[in-house]
């Protein structure tokens, strides 16, 4: 790593004003900024640790409308929390579960893998310069190795986006908080992540400075379930290949409100509203199943190697609806 | 006179209290290995992915590869050379030698700590759940099983049983 100015805040305040400074880079656990930082793909004047600020940050509480999860709580924190333990958000408690290994699951944060950088082997090696990089003059996956890469909702540049947890929590119609210049806003979760994912946007929308403080899921009314599930090329410890979200509401054995959401298959974890939408006022069943997954990925666009994705999308989707209903 | 490049800073590292001055972009593992000496935590890949860098930040086996040195003071830090009791091994350290469960050798401090945390939180972990603990701790020599089969023992023997090594791990079957 190349040397930083390393500052420790005490306060929100504190840490917003140091990371508005030109070139500042926030860290929660830095799962993934220390790996950046060895990589030599990024060499920041000035890393802002945002860890001394847990007690604020960290922990999952009932805010009277519903559960605050702070940026800075970990992944095993999520994955064993007594509050996720009912059904409705099932796909938050399993997605943070089944992220990395144990050992990183001990320290990585919320916020540090719903923001963390795409994991392209072209972006993240020094040895290549590509667009989303900044470094090159087009998106090297595009015509290259990309079996990894997007196959919807691309535009000039193929990452996915790498959070498990992201789809997860819009499925569950996840709000988010964060501070900036003195202020907390709450927005709807998909405001994160930008509308047209194009090279030259970074993974989320968060301005310069601008911090992270909480997700925020609603209570649940009615019978409200959730899951999520992903295919990998191993079974433990491997990114996710593609990976789906979905929550239902069931009332009399109709679904009467449903959500689902993509994950490893485009820039942005993907919302898939319309077939969503197909399942509501339908009773639980294969045909109905078949038909959202089939939606799920209409509109796809797969690349030179990973047309592969669409038949394990539909068949995650299905069988995530399966067993949310079951 | 500390170097105006380097912070000083106190370490608390299988009990002992350490002094030492680094620079404050250095990761808990240099920090460990090469201002501490202490080389039993391995070197591996850096990037968070073999485990063989695991040591215990206040009993919570995490990577000291992605841990910013800084980040570690005033915590308690526990790695391999903190395992035994003076001359007296850990059971798992005393299991792996027994059983031939470390063989090139390089993983084992990493596994260990890890392993060392499970049989504090579980006193009787089942076979699937020590392989979900370890996922994160790779062996490119022993293929697991024989592992397995030490932290299965290891845990016997820390239930106070008197446990030995099944005939078919120690002489094939």
């Amino acid at each position: 790593m190349k040397p930083f100015t390393y500052v420790l805040p005490h306060t929100l305040a504190e840490a917003h004003t140091a990371a508005k400074k030109a070139g500042a880079v926030l860290k929660g656990a830095g799962i993934d900024l220390v790996d950046r930082l060895k990589e030599r793909i990024e060499a920041p004047p000035e890393v802002v640790n945002l860890l001394p600020l847990k007690n604020d940050l960290a922990g999952i509480a009932d805010d009277g409308g519903g559960l605050r999860i702070g940026a800075l709580t970990t992944l095993r924190q999520i994955a064993e929390a007594a509050a996720l333990q009912g059904p409705a958000f099932g796909a938050v408690r399993i997605a943070a579960g089944l992220t990395a290994t144990p050992l990183v699951r001990n320290r990585a944060t919320l916020g540090g893998n719903l923001l963390q950088l795409a994991r392209c082997w072209y972006l993240r090696s020094a040895a290549f310069g590509c667009l989303h990089g900044g470094k090159g003059p087009t998106c090297l996956a595009m015509t290259g190795e990309n079996r990894y890469h997007s196959i919807l909702g691309w535009h000039d540049c193929v990452r996915v986006h790498p959070s498990n947890l992201a789809p997860a929590l819009l499925a569950c119609g996840a709000e988010y908080t964060t501070f900036f210049d003195g202020k907390q806003e709450r927005r709807p979760l998909a405001a994160l992540f930008p509308d047209e994912p194009t090279a030259q946007k970074a993974e989320h929308t968060l301005r310069d400075g601008e911090i992270l403080v909480a997700i925020h899921l609603p209570k649940p009314s009615g019978d409200v379930r959730s899951t999520y599930q992903e295919t990998r090329e191993k079974d433990s410890f491997d990114w996710a290949t593609t990976a789906a979200a979905v929550q239902v509401t069931l009332q009399d054995g109709t679904i009467t409100d449903a959500s689902i959401v993509l994950g490893a298959v485009s820039p942005v974890p993907r919302p898939r509203a319309e077939a969503a939408k197909s399942l509501i006022g339908k009773k639980p069943g294969d045909a109905a199943f078949l038909k959202a997954a089939e939606m799920a990925v209409a509109g796809a666009s797969p690349l030179s190697q990973n047309a592969y994705k669409l038949s394990l999308c539909k068949a995650i989707v299905r069988a995530a609806l399966t067993e949310v209903t079951r | 006179m500390t170097d105006p490049g380097k912070v000083l800073a106190t370490f608390f590292v299988n009990g002992e209290r350490h002094e030492c001055a680094f620079a404050p972009h250095k990761t808990l593992l240099e920090v460990l290995r090469e201002d501490l000496q202490l080389t039993g935590t391995k070197h591996g890949c850096e990037l968070g992915e073999c485990g063989a860098c695991t040591v215990q930040i206040d009993g919570v086996p995490v990577l000291s590869c992605l841990v910013v040195a800084l980040e570690a003071v005033g915590k308690q830090i526990r790695t391999v050379e903190g395992l035994a009791d003076g001359p007296t091994l850990h059971p798992l350290q005393e299991t792996f030698a027994d059983l031939g469960a470390a063989q090139c050798g390089y993983c084992t401090p990493g596994v260990l700590m890890t392993a060392e945390a499970l049989l504090r939180r579980d006193r009787c972990p089942s076979r699937d759940t020590i392989k979900q603990c370890l996922a994160g701790n790779l062996c490119r020599c022993t293929g697991y099983l024989k592992i397995f089969e030490a932290v299965e023992l290891a845990a016997a023997r820390l239930r106070g049983e008197p446990a030995e090594p099944r005939k078919e791990t120690i002489h094939g079957s």
